[in-house]
């Protein structure tokens, strides 16, 4: 991905030598960023500003003006939306920090078994996933059927419904923003920071709030912004629990009523308010510096010296353990059930290998696998490319509008996958200047170009994070010692804050290998992704052959990961050797 | 170095990935002589009927195989897709949509009006007055119990039955505003009332106490398949077709079925031709889908009730005992949308 930087980041510097100055000019900033800010306008902005037309396209403002009245379904939706985004900020931040916190920080038993476990709810497939949780956790789930018997209870115990059941979901499947950022930060923070204030005779309460959480905001801002986005524009979860009060399951149901501008009245307040609250995360961000001049070295893991902490952190290893494979689990339960054989029962009587062999017996059955592969890697080859520079434009460059281009990232993440498509589609049906004069749908190179526009806002926010931890004297100094803009920047910079930016791309190509609502409208017969394939068993509830296909896909995503982890691993060794 | 040579073993993936699409996005050597050209068929049946009949309609079709592409997606996702397209359309066939969708979609122009040589023998309610869509099958929306948990002669007998206190908790609904399906059927219980439809009140009242027997609304088909058959609850309103298929086919549900007593509210499922598509293919396909074999086979294997009355019946065709309900879809289709906005605000776990 740096192999890609470099030739467009040369390319764009010999053209800025020629117009005199080099990279020193006031000029280079616009330079870079003017084709940055095009992609974006073309490819983004433009498209989804449809989106907004359309609101106030029947009769103007008058939708909006129902987001005022107190008695109303809007103002009902946009408050429970936010309460339970804003819920899912906090519960996702403290599982997040603390496990990072746990794992990155201490030596103990069991450690190396949830490290191995931890991102596993990143790699969840998300239709199956969430039959996954209910076949777990709702009333008809194995844990309160299971404790049912045991008490010999009237009715399933403990079993999870409504909002309580949507905050469970969104903090196992988003807490990874959380815990993947803080760990990069920790990776690229300076202990001798800390070590410096405990040595002044701070206490720990004092370390943590004045020296270790500044030193993290970047890092927690930049996935509050993913969490809080993430919820607000959730589906799958409240249709599931059966919230139906939400702006997501607001938009939907407009749809199928017919209501176009009012669908899109509530898409454009989702984004409106998802926006509000990047600018409000900008501007406590942009309060302090964060910047650290030395390189990142890892720390020594302390021991857990309390007694009661080394009994209990074994146990606790193992039950976090659970809780983390329990939906994967629960997958490969239904993968290999015979299929009827579970109803009533708290786990399925019968068990077979039928469902794996049906979909290897198929000719074309890895073809959907390929297709994902494929299509979510040139994503985030295209995410990774942009991404970078435009953290790297944001954080570093002095422009008019830097702003406005965070924003412009940003927008698609805050809209539902299907508006995003459906504006995609109109914007791509006939041929423009972006498509290079073609017609994109019913094409290949629509379903990158959505996966790109979907999760370029992933590598964006990782690598501005992880950028803000790196003072900038160090490109400098490079620079005065006679390097190249060019090489400063993939040799410095890049290589500093590539923690976050592969953190990022894997946020990126697994959430490409697995995004469903956008996918449906726009695939074609030659690029049926995977979760297309797996829609189309639930569809004929053939459930077990569609856990299957989610099994193949979880392990799929397993071997990512661990590639991805090498990478980095190595890329930390490369660097304290050269160092 | 492991981790320069992992970035060229990446590059050279993506660089592999963009060689291979290329290939696959070449349109293929038009053949000599063949006139057949290729279209595609946005569907929302089931991925088996799909796949059989197209192996079907390219046996009888030779110079259309490998010229028909199938994209399954849900109902309202053939709808949006086929709006979004509208001026570059990619679609020929719309294969499988409630009257409401097909209507909408009908009116936005988004569909071709002709006159097939099956339309003759249709049943006018079954189609549009102008052509641009036809009714396929039939699907009777019937009483659908747990027939493992509930004997067959404790089933309710009728709509009513449903709202006996003693099924309290024991009922489940597909969620309704975003079911075609649904909102047929509970639109239908409110103009059984009100045959005109100005007083809704009558209704209302009935929907208030199946909600107070409503133990869940679930969240998909899928979600009510496994909460019927895990037991959370007995009883739910839903398609005879698919109560058939979950419960003889391959996933051996135990699911029961009732036809009520004063009747069952009776959908169509109609399919269309896109404007602006394959006229040709999408006309030969549609002329293929009402061949009597065809639809005889279909009806067997598939538990599909065609529109248009086939001569031999299946077994358990023969057996149903359809009794429609007196439905009138003109003033269900004008007031729907207000009726289930009334029940979504005010009525929905109210109850």
């Amino acid at each position: 991905m740096s192999v890609a930087s470099t030739t467009v980041s040369a390319r764009r510097l010999s053209l800025a030598e020629r117009l005199r100055g080099g990279a020193g000019s006031v000029w280079f900033p616009y330079l870079l960023v003017l084709p940055l800010a095009l992609i974006l306008w073309g490819y983004v902005v433009q498209p989804m500003l449809a989106t907004f037309v359309e609101s106030v396209s029947e009769d103007g403002t008058v939708n909006y003006a129902q987001f005022l009245s107190s008695s109303g379904v809007a103002r009902t939706s946009l408050i429970t939306s936010l309460g339970i985004s804003l819920a899912s900020v906090l519960l996702c931040g403290v599982v997040g920090v603390a496990m990072a916190f746990l794992l990155k920080r201490f030596s103990f038993r069991g450690r190396g078994l949830i490290e191995a476990f931890i991102l596993v709810p990143a790699a969840l497939p998300p239709l199956i996933g969430a039959i996954s949780f209910q076949l777990l956790y709702s009333e008809i789930g194995i844990l309160p059927r299971w404790l049912q018997q045991v008490f010999g209870a009237e009715k399933p115990v403990l079993a999870f419904d409504d909002i309580a059941g949507v905050l469970v979901v969104h903090t196992f499947t988003m807490y990874p923003f959380f815990y993947l950022a803080t760990s990069a930060a920790l990776a690229g923070m300076d202990p001798s920071i800390e070590e410096a204030a405990y040595n002044l005779g701070a206490g720990r309460i004092r370390v943590w709030r004045t020296v270790l959480l500044p030193m993290l905001t970047p890092a927690l801002v930049s996935a509050s912004l993913l969490v809080f986005m993430t919820s607000l524009a959730s589906y799958t979860a409240p249709l599931l629990f059966g919230v139906d009060q939400t702006m997501t399951m607001q938009i939907y149901i407009n749809r199928t009523n017919g209501d176009l501008p009012m669908a899109s009245t509530y898409a454009s307040v989702l984004g409106l308010v998802s926006i509000l609250f990047l600018l409000l995360m900008r501007w406590y961000e942009g309060r302090r510096s964060y910047m650290s001049q030395s390189k990142g070295i890892s720390t020594q893991r302390r021991e857990i010296s309390n007694p009661i902490g080394r009994v209990l952190a074994p146990i606790a290893s193992v039950l976090a353990s659970v809780v983390l494979l329990a939906p994967v689990a629960t997958i490969a339960l239904v993968a290999f059930s015979a299929d009827g054989s579970w109803t009533t029962e708290v786990i399925p009587s019968k068990y077979t290998v039928e469902n794996f062999e049906t979909i290897f017996s198929e000719p074309k059955a890895f073809e959907p696998i390929l297709n994902s592969l494929k299509m979510s890697l040139l994503a985030t080859a295209g995410c990774v490319v942009v991404g970078v520079l435009i953290a790297y434009a944001v954080r570093r460059l002095k422009f008019v509008g830097r702003g406005l281009l965070d924003v412009a990232v940003m927008i698609a993440w805050a809209l539902p996958g299907t508006v995003v498509a459906i504006n995609l589609i109109s914007a791509f049906s006939t041929g423009t200047a972006f498509s290079f004069g073609q017609a994109l749908i019913g094409t290949f190179w629509i379903l990158p170009l959505a996966y790109f526009v979907r999760f370029l806002p992933l590598v964006f926010r990782a690598s501005s994070a992880s950028l803000a931890l790196v003072d900038p004297s160090l490109e400098e100094a490079a620079r005065n010692l006679g390097a190249s803009w060019g090489r400063a920047f993939v040799t410095i910079t890049v290589r500093l804050m590539l923690p976050g930016v592969i953190v990022g791309a894997l946020l990126a190509f697994v959430h490409g290998v697995g995004e469903f609502v956008a996918s449906v409208l726009i695939y074609t017969s030659s690029t049926v992704p995977i979760s297309v394939a797996i829609n189309n068993r639930m569809y004929s509830f053939e459930i077990g052959t569609a856990a299957a296909y989610g099994m193949l896909q979880v392990v799929l995503i397993f071997v990512v990961m661990w590639f991805s982890g090498r990478l980095e691993r190595g890329g930390r060794r490369a660097e304290q050797w050269t160092n | 170095m492991k981790r320069r040579l992992a970035l060229i073993a990446l590059g050279a993936m993506v660089t592999a990935g963009l060689a291979a699409c290329g290939g696959s996005g070449d349109p293929a050597p038009a053949g000599s002589g063949t006139q057949a050209q290729k279209f595609v068929i946005y569907s929302a049946r089931d991925k088996k009927v799909t796949d059989y009949v197209v192996e079907q309609f390219t046996a009888k079709y030779p110079e259309y195989k490998g010229k028909v592409e199938v994209l399954n997606m849900g109902a309202q996702e053939v709808l949006e897709r086929t709006r979004a397209e509208k001026s570059n359309p990619q679609g020929s066939v719309w294969w499988g949509g409630t009257q409401q969708g097909l209507t909408a979609g009908a009116n936005e122009g988004l569909l071709e009006a002709w006159q097939p040589a099956f339309a003759g023998q249709m049943d006018a309610r079954y189609r549009d007055a102008q052509g641009r869509w036809f009714g396929e099958i039939l699907l009777p929306e019937v009483i659908m119990y747990n027939n493992k948990l509930v004997p067959a002669d404790q089933a309710p007998k009728d709509w009513d039955d449903l709202i006996d206190p003693k099924w309290k908790d024991k009922v489940i609904i597909r969620d309704v505003p975003a079911s075609g399906t649904m909102r047929s059927i509970y639109a239908s219980m409110i103009q059984r009332f009100s045959a005109d439809g100005s007083n809704p009140q009558p209704g209302y009242d009935w929907l208030r106490k199946l909600d107070a027997n409503t133990v869940e609304y679930a969240a998909n088909p899928t979600d009510l398949y496994v909460k019927m058959a895990r037991g959370q609850g007995v009883l739910s309103a839903w398609n005879l077709q698919d109560i058939l298929l979950q419960a003889e086919g391959q996933a051996k549900m135990p699911f029961g079925y009732v036809m009520p007593a004063s009747g069952a509210p009776i959908l169509v499922d109609g399919v269309a031709m896109i404007k602006g598509g394959n006229t040709t293919g999408a006309k030969l396909f549609l002329e293929f889908l009402f061949d009597g074999t065809l639809r005889a086979s279909l009806a067997k294997d598939y538990f599909q009730i065609p529109a248009i009355p086939i001569q031999q019946q299946p077994e358990w065709l023969s057996k149903l005992n359809l009794k429609p309900m007196n439905v009138n879809w003109d003033v269900v289709g004008k007031n729907e949308t207000a009726w289930i906005n009334h029940w979504n605000a005010n009525i929905k776990n109210k109850g």
